[in-house]
């Protein structure tokens, strides 16, 4: 393996000087090449770079007191069903709904969260906007895009999902609410009432 | 050569220090993506995970914690544990276990360990030991932020039921784990 070659320096023939004794100090690299590159493989896929990412998720806190319930404005309400097969229902108001069924794509829900809540949505597009472009710093879009959620003529989402519904599916709602801006919104109960109606549709 | 050689070590030597081994888990778990990126934070974090058949398991971090937590539960539940179960129990991570089988799985050894299915923590309304697990750990440590770690195919029930549970004991923030979405 680690082979030295043993110049044995022999005196010249010719009767000259005794060239001096050299010991080659190359030794076969290989070897060691092959461990490195043996572990270099191996740590490079065990290793795991995406840390988890996470969603935070605040709930209503909960009361019985109907006078610490917050009212909210009939037309700014939107409530989401899930349904059966990664169906979504949704109406808006709350008195004589009139149910619409779409799914979880980006044309469906999405398309009628940004219609709906238009106004917030322009603002933080503008806001990405000049974020984009270097105007504001990330701090100050931050603390902006909190405003602008937060605004009172924004939407309102209420969340509401069947014992059987997939949690994927819950996620992939709360995903959209973080896509459209929509800075209030609960997870509330079902009512019997809307487990009817999502099975008349 | 030897550049190459070098660059193979460096390399190497780059990936032995930030890998970082995946614990151990009784469950793997697929979760859903989002487009939230918001890293979780590596320490005070207690972890409620749902497997898709509706089992829970808990876990908490800090050993110091686990120590002071597993004594208060075993109390609570008048299971004895010995110094030597608590130290184990302090080691090691994700659980899904009742107490009573804690007790006989702690002084069990690696192997043996790896056999045992476990079929989750309580938290019917008879047997609410994962309401007791979150209390005490909270009481303990008040800083956990609590992360809830669900399957893609576990149902709204038992999420909701979780969510329930969090919130009686005061909980009305935490954090979903998710994967980042790839295509967007």
């Amino acid at each position: 393996m680690a082979e030295i070659n043993h110049d044995q320096g022999t005196p010249d023939k010719k009767g000259k000087k005794p060239v001096q004794k050299k010991f080659s100090t190359h030794i076969d690299m290989t070897p060691v090449v092959d461990i490195a590159f043996l572990l270099l493989t191996f740590f490079m896929l065990t290793t795991t770079f995406s840390k988890p990412k996470t969603m935070e998720v605040n709930m209503p806190i909960k009361t019985d007191n109907p006078e610490d319930q917050q009212k909210v404005s009939e037309k700014q309400t939107i409530t989401i069903l899930l349904g059966n097969n990664d169906q979504v229902v949704w109406y808006q108001g709350l008195e004589n709904p009139t149910p619409n069924i779409t799914d979880l794509s980006a044309s469906g829900l999405r398309k009628t969260l940004i219609e709906k809540n238009s106004s917030v949505y322009s603002k933080a597009t503008i806001l990405k906007d000049s974020l984009s472009r270097g105007f504001i710093k990330i701090d100050e879009f931050k603390k902006r895009l909190g405003v602008i959620k937060q605004d009172k003529s924004g939407l309102i989402v209420l969340i509401k999902a069947q014992d059987e519904s997939s949690y994927s599916n819950l996620v992939d709602v709360l995903d959209e609410m973080a896509v459209c801006h929509i800075g209030r919104y609960a997870i509330v109960d079902i009512t019997p009432i809307e487990i009817e109606m999502i099975e008349k549709i | 050569m030897t550049p190459m050689v070098d660059l193979a070590f460096l390399l190497v030597t780059f990936f032995m220090l930030t890998t970082k081994f995946r614990a151990d888990e009784p469950v793997v778990v697929d979760t859903p993506s989002s487009i939230s990126e918001i890293k979780l934070p590596d320490i005070d974090i207690m972890t409620i995970t749902i497997a898709p058949e509706g089992k829970l398991y808990f876990n908490i971090d800090g050993k110091k914690t686990r120590e002071k937590v597993l004594r208060k539960m075993g109390e609570r539940y008048q299971v004895e544990f010995t110094d030597a179960e608590v130290n184990r129990f302090s080691v090691l991570t994700s659980f899904g276990l009742p107490i009573r089988e804690l007790k006989q799985y702690l002084p069990m050894d690696e192997t043996a360990r790896k056999l045992i299915t476990q079929n989750g923590v309580p938290y019917d309304s008879l047997n609410n030991e994962l309401s007791d697990w979150v209390r005490f750990s909270r009481l303990e440590n008040p800083q956990f932020r609590i992360a809830v770690k669900g399957d893609r195919k576990a149902d709204y029930k038992t999420v909701k039921r979780v969510i329930d549970i969090l919130q009686t004991n005061k909980v009305n923030k935490f954090n979903l784990i998710t994967d980042l979405e790839s295509t967007i």
